[in-house]
């Protein structure tokens, strides 16, 4: 059975190193790679990035929630905010080297074994991320 | 993040540390490139050995000042990245427009 962890932050992008830290934390203890634990919290801070942003616009009455799920296979972590999502099919990856913003779900694709988009029960927009273990080497 | 500025043979030297994402950060960085530009400095280096992590909105950060100072004639090299972020580099294919050193003298000797 996964063992789950439930975060609830302000969306104020201080807050940003939050979940990173509680992955920093758990992760370090799971026996696998450290290059697959930074990856995956360098995409949980993209989505985090995204949520406050275009999900909450930035009003911190607003919260985004991450949910863990640790198991011996995977890590999955899915972030909820309060917007009204993006057409995921229509995302290109941007062709202008110099272009300044526009690579958060390039991050998240390249650095998840999966990425889902979609409406949660309850309505709010939410990104699943997950990771699958890969044991450490001797 | 927090900024250290210093001049070593009339090349900035950005030393950054902490997280780098944009918001209030970007307006620091743009301010401290712009007084570099007056003062005639066009070559910075950013040294991103105590920066924990960047997010997309950081790159933006960087990209924003080698489009600066480029257009000033001028150039913006990194050192010193983490192999966390140089992982983000690669995937994000800015290794291709970003130079990057480990040693500072050879960060230096570049611009010559």
């Amino acid at each position: 059975m996964d063992s789950i962890i439930e975060l609830k932050i302000p969306s104020k992008m201080v807050y940003l190193g939050v979940p990173d830290a509680m992955l920093m934390e758990v992760g370090g203890d799971l026996s696998c790679q450290q290059k697959l634990i930074d990856e995956l919290g360098t995409s949980v801070i993209e989505a985090c990035t995204n949520a406050m942003e275009h999900g909450n616009k930035l009003a911190e009455d607003l919260f985004v929630e991450i949910h863990f799920a640790f198991s011996d296979e995977h890590i999955q972590v899915t972030v909820f905010d309060h917007g009204d999502g993006f057409d995921y099919n229509g995302w290109q990856p941007p062709e202008d080297l110099l272009r300044e913003r526009g690579r958060g779900i390039l991050i998240m694709k390249e650095f998840t074994d999966e990425l889902d988009f979609g409406i949660s029960d309850d309505g709010r927009f939410k990104v699943r991320l997950t990771k699958q273990i890969v044991p450490e080497e001797d | 993040m927090k900024i250290k500025e210093r001049k070593r043979d009339g090349i900035a030297i950005l030393e950054m540390s902490g997280k780098l994402m944009g918001g209030p950060d970007a307006d620091a960085f743009a301010e401290i490139l712009k007084t570099q530009i007056h003062e005639g400095v066009k070559n910075v280096i950013v040294n991103l050995e105590k920066v924990k992590w960047v997010n997309s909105t950081g790159l933006g950060i960087l990209i924003s000042g080698y489009s600066t100072l480029k257009k000033n004639g001028g150039e913006l090299k990194l050192l010193k990245v983490s192999s966390r972020i140089q992982n983000i580099f690669m995937v994000s294919k800015l290794y291709t427009v970003f130079e990057s050193f480990d040693d500072e003298d050879e960060a230096l000797k570049s611009f010559s």
